[in-house]
């Protein structure tokens, strides 16, 4: 190629943003070659097993392990008087990986085994004997807030009635609860008083939440090793590395500079990795013991009993809205069953309380909620965080409101809606919003007011096939959440003299399609091919911090993070070569992995052979560089006020189903969703992320139930506990609202947790619009549905309630 | 940890029912039901695990005289794809098509579905209204003895049948029906795969001018073993199918059944089903 040729080159805009791009990691998750925690063994590894109570209340009179310990194979036996320095895990520092004096729940861990095989830790764990000494069971949230009622956590005692045997510390596992009361959170602005004088209709009712759990392919697993030096190697699942570092240290009281944490391929997160889980503390506990590696996987069963669930709420609203369609007011009071112990389910009203006061306009809004203690499984975070439950209420109450006053409901809805530019009673600052447009989108896509007004004229003809359409919208954080001290992601970009990028991240990847967003937004930035990235973020001694995997964050803070660095990149790239070619800077830019003259497209140079003489030649220079994102959102005050996200994301979904009125069977037949993403930026990936995330809310609203008695599991499998397969996956139209986000990358907000939040509301205002009957309470089984279509629901009702 | 000493692969008749003799044998063929029950310590392994899929005598879907003869280790798959079945018992191919996933129907067998003996079997409904019979084999002394059961007498609770020790079921028998056979088989659950029935109902006879003869109806998951319903097939028999007879038999239907509560369904519902699908059925032959 002569010189005159090459100037002549021309390299036309192309761009990477909203192709339809394969994620990274398909074609080895696709062949079967991922390797798993469940695929990693190191040499010398024990296998770890806990041995759970199996009584659901009951004092611990005595452990025996000395069976277990003389069983050949096996290395250690731990029980809590093994481990004097254990200290509280969880959000409210509630309980000890090894539970001491008294078990709460059916999971709770009594004792740990190392052994040489599987088989030979399980053989260990039945040799160990434990007398029980049963206690009333408080298996329902509004038991344990009745006066007098048992205490889930008193005031610990010695077994010589003496307080003195605990190392006395101000948590709660140390010092008890003197109620059953775990949280509680009290939200207002305006006065509902006054809202409510103000209205012309006024509804209330009483919605009932159930148990569901993740179901995460991948079961839950753990590998600990300390080297010779003490230092601890991990490979964890967690989706928040940087922060459990932190928490390890104090657990093990070790300096976190000796803790690393990698983070094999993950198997299914959505939430329930985000907390630390008393396997995880054991698991550490007996390798150091042991001074080997210690693996722990959980069998599906155990899966199901000791991961956390989504909270059960039981829902008191009360709305009110005027003869023309404006809502006045929001009342809203929740009990939410905490289960045993305190993880994050408890924290859920953050997120739930912004729907009641955010989602549409609401002059004024009370919410109060009470988590309380119960000997049931304990609820984590789950995708959606609260937002299920919350949505599921007021969309109903949406369309009895617009029924009452004669209104369409989709024009009920328009009418209170929220515009760019407003600022909710809560603070929340709606730079960016679709909301609008993915009303109407979904509703016109759907022929959504035609079919509603069909669907109704025919509830009373003959036929045992009743169609419905149903609608229901969403608001969520799309571009983090300010809830730690920073929200932030940092970023190490290199480049290598071929002009390959290794993009060093903190967010990771948990199924999500994370590597593949920010490889994207970073080739966007320096004009290069996705082939020539290659991502690194998996392990806490090489990538910078980042707060973790969720709140629907990756896209946005990661994003903003990777392209922060790229442009850094890309500035010393083109100040480089401005020089070398004498001309400015401005003039020039990258594209097809040359440096071209901006104007014209006409190749400068090729990038790697710049990078090359930049490197070999010249002041022997390498592109490397580094960028921390932190959003300009701002934590919420003590009355749980401010724009803690940075962007907010929409979502209106419209359900289609067929009821038979035979059985109470219901087809779900179509989802149309409109989502306001800011921007599509890998149209593929977020394809999938919508329609998993409507098939979780679909078995959220029709199939999944984790089916609680008196505090036993009465379904920890796969046979009972019924997820939604292949054929029932309805037809799906997605489109997408680019309302094009002042600060998110490329204009994206975050979408992970959206499409699953509107499903179940949706679906209730389907069977509503097929039947005429309101359904209170999740989720449709056909059992459900025939009984209130036969009466044989009682009106659910829970009196208002609150902490005083 | 389990009692398992011996495993025991037969490839003979003789060798399997002899191995039988002293009782101690657990029975593995396609292993759907086995291996979760036994995971779940709902079984207790015996000292012997016998797995019979290479006695070639259990094998194959075989036109004997008047009798089509299923055997023993005939998968779902093949049943469901049989054309001796698809032609002349099309009932049992409705059945294989609701039978969990097509994963578990290419390894479980009838021979297992039956002597799993689940009151929500998804074969067992329609074996029972086309009268099958269950055949066994034993070794008393030195020779085989085989001799046939009517399924309707092989089931006394949930997972127990009439079966000894030391018998092995080698296969099913079912009489060809005659001209002018219908039969019927709906199972009800929550989702159309991988699911373990509701209720499930099978209704078959004779059907001239629009009246049912020779009537059979059996109902899965409403009791300890799927059942015949005697005072429904009473009610039907010899009846023509009019509103008022569908009526009224659909109610002596769901008043016939003692379904319990369990995770599936409460027994009230259970009840609401047989009656409403027991209904279905019966206005849909009559339209046929």
């Amino acid at each position: 190629m002569t010189i005159a040729e090459k100037k002549n080159r021309v390299i036309e805009p192309e761009t990477l943003i909203g192709k339809r791009i394969a994620k990274m990691d398909a074609p080895e998750k696709a062949s079967g070659r991922t390797r798993y925690i469940h695929d990693i063994n190191l040499s010398g590894q024990l296998h770890g097993k806990i041995l759970r109570s199996g009584r659901i209340h009951a004092l611990i009179k005595s452990i025996d392990t000395s069976a277990a310990k003389a069983l050949p194979g096996v290395h250690v036996v731990i029980t809590a008087a093994d481990i004097p320095d254990q200290r509280p895990i969880g959000v409210a520092k509630d309980h000890f990986p090894l539970k001491v004096g008294r078990v709460r729940s059916q999971r709770d861990e009594i004792a740990a085994v190392a052994a040489e095989s599987e088989e030979i830790a399980e053989a260990a764990l039945k040799l160990i004997k434990v007398e029980y000494e049963d206690l009333p069971v408080i298996s329902d949230p509004e038991e344990a807030i009745k006066p007098g009622a048992a205490l889930i956590h008193p005031e610990p005692h010695g077994a010589d009635g003496s307080h003195e045997h605990l190392k006395q510390g101000m948590s709660i596992a140390h010092k008890g609860k003197p109620d059953n009361i775990a949280m509680r959170f009290d939200y207002a602005h305006g006065d509902v008083v006054q809202g409510e004088a103000e209205s012309d209709v006024v509804v209330e009712d009483t919605f009932k939440l159930h148990y569901v759990t993740h179901c995460c392919m991948g079961v839950s697993g753990m590998i600990a090793e300390f080297d010779a030096s003490g230092n601890l190697l991990m490979y964890s699942n967690t989706q928040v590395p940087f922060l459990h570092k932190r928490e390890f240290a104090e657990y093990l009281n070790m300096d976190p500079a000796r803790i690393r944490i990698i983070q094999p391929p993950i198997g299914g997160g959505f939430g329930s990795k985000l907390d630390i889980y008393p396997f995880e503390v054991i698991c550490l506990y007996l390798a150091r013991a042991a001074k080997r590696p210690v693996k722990m996987l959980f069998t599906r069963e155990e899966e199901f009993l000791a991961s956390p669930t989504r909270q059960p709420v039981l829902l008191t609203l009360r709305s009110g809205c005027k003869k023309d369609g404006t809502l006045t007011f929001r009342q809203v009071h929740t009990l939410h069953d905490n289960g045993a112990y305190t993880s994050w389910g408890a924290t859920t009203p953050f997120v739930m309380m912004q729907t009641f006061s955010s989602l549409y306009r609401v002059p004024h809004c009370d919410y109060h909620t009470a988590a309380v203690y119960t000997n049931n499984p304990y609820a984590g975070s789950f995708r959606g965080y609260g937002n299920l439950q919350a949505t599921f209420a007021i969309e109903q109450h949406m369309d009895m409101l617009a029924e009452a006053i004669g209104m369409d409901p989709l024009e009920f809805r328009m009418k209170n809606a929220q515009d760019a530019g407003e600022v909710s009673g809560q603070g929340m600052s709606f730079k960016s919003c679709g909301f609008k447009d993915c009303i109407t989108t979904a509703a016109t896509r759907s022929d959504f007011s035609r079919k509603f007004r069909e669907n109704a004229a025919n509830r009373k003809k003959p036929g045992n096939i009743k169609r419905g359409i149903g609608m229901a919208s969403m608001l969520h954080v799309g571009g983090g959440a300010k809830i730690y001290p920073s929200d932030g992601c940092g970023t190490i970009l290199k480049m290598d003299d071929f002009a390959n990028v290794t993009l060093i991240t903190g967010a990771s990847e948990i199924g999500q399609g994370s590597e593949t967003v920010l490889s994207q937004l970073v080739c966007e930035e320096l004009g290069l091919p996705i082939s020539a990235i290659t991502v690194v973020n998996n392990d806490t001694a090489i990538t910078p911090w980042d707060v973790g995997v969720h709140a629907s964050r990756t896209t946005f803070i990661a994003g903003n993070s990777a392209i922060g660095a790229a442009k850094k990149a890309k500035s010393k790239i083109l100040a480089v070569a401005a020089k070398k070619f004498e001309c400015a800077e401005e003039s020039l830019d990258l594209r097809g992995g040359f440096v071209i003259r901006g104007d014209s497209g006409e190749v400068v140079i090729e990038l790697s052979k710049l990078l090359r003489n930049l490197h070999f030649q010249d002041k022997a220079e390498l592109v490397m560089t580094t960028f921390y994102y932190e959003p300009p959102s701002v934590h919420q005050d003590k009355g749980f006020k401010g724009d803690v996200s940075a962007a907010y994301a929409w979502g209106t979904q419209v359900v289609e189903i067929e009821l038979d009125t035979d059985t109470g069977f219901i087809k779900l037949v179509k989802v149309t969703g409109a989502h306001d993403v800011g921007r599509v930026l890998n149209r593929l990936g977020i394809e999938g992320q919508i329609e998993g995330g409507v098939v979780m809310g679909q078995g959220y609203a029709f199939t999944e139930d984790l089916i609680m008695e008196n505090g036993i599991m009465k379904n920890p499998n796969f046979r009972d506990y019924k997820l939604v397969t292949a054929p029932e996956i309805p037809e799906m139209d997605i489109a997408f609202i680019e309302s094009m986000d002042g600060e998110g990358p490329q204009g994206a907000k975050g979408v992970g947790e959206a499409p699953a939040i509107c499903m179940a509301a949706a679906a209730a205002n389907a069977i509503a619009n097929a039947t005429g009957v309101r359904m209170f309470e999740l989720p449709f089984t056909p059992e459900k549905v025939y009984r209130a279509m036969h009466g044989q629901t009682p009106k659910l009702y829970w009196k208002p309630w609150r902490v005083e | 940890m389990t009692e398992l000493k011996h495993y025991f692969a037969p490839t003979s008749l003789d060798q399997a029912v002899e191995r039988l003799k002293d009782g101690d044998v657990t029975i593995l063929a396609g292993g759907t039901d086995l291996t979760p029950q036994s995971q779940a310590g709902r079984i207790k392994f015996k000292h012997t695990l016998m797995n019979i899929r290479h006695i070639p005598q259990l094998s194959g879907i075989t036109l004997e005289g008047r009798e089509i003869r299923i055997g023993a280790l005939a998968t779902i798959t093949e049943i469901m794809e049989h054309p001796l079945i698809k032609e002349r018992l099309p009932v049992l191919v409705e059945a294989c098509d609701h039978f969990a996933s097509d994963q578990i129907r290419n390894a479980g067998t009838i021979g297992g579905n039956i002597c799993n003996a689940s009151p929500a079997g998804d074969m067992l409904i329609p074996l029972l209204v086309l009268d099958a019979c269950v055949e066994l084999a034993s070794m008393p002394e030195a020779k085989i003895y085989r001799h046939c059961m009517p399924l309707s007498t092989f089931f006394v609770g949930p997972g127990k049948t009439r079966k000894s020790l030391c018998e092995l079921v080698t296969g099913v028998r079912i009489p060809i029906p005659e001209a002018n056979h219908v039969a019927r088989f709906y199972k009800h659950g929550t989702r159309p795969a991988l699911d373990i029935s509701t209720i499930s109902i099978g209704i078959a006879g004779t059907l001239v001018d629009g009246s049912l003869s020779n009537v059979r109806v059996a109902f899965g998951a409403v009791a300890p073993t799927p059942t015949r319903a005697a005072q429904t097939e009473q009610a039907l028999e010899g009846q023509r199918l009019d509103e008022a007879t569908i009526d009224k038999v659909a109610a002596i239907a769901r008043d016939e059944v003692k379904p319990i509560d369990d995770v599936r369904a409460t027994a009230w519902y259970r009840k609401e089903m047989i009656h409403n699908i027991t209904k279905r059925i019966l206005s849909h032959v009559a339209q046929a």
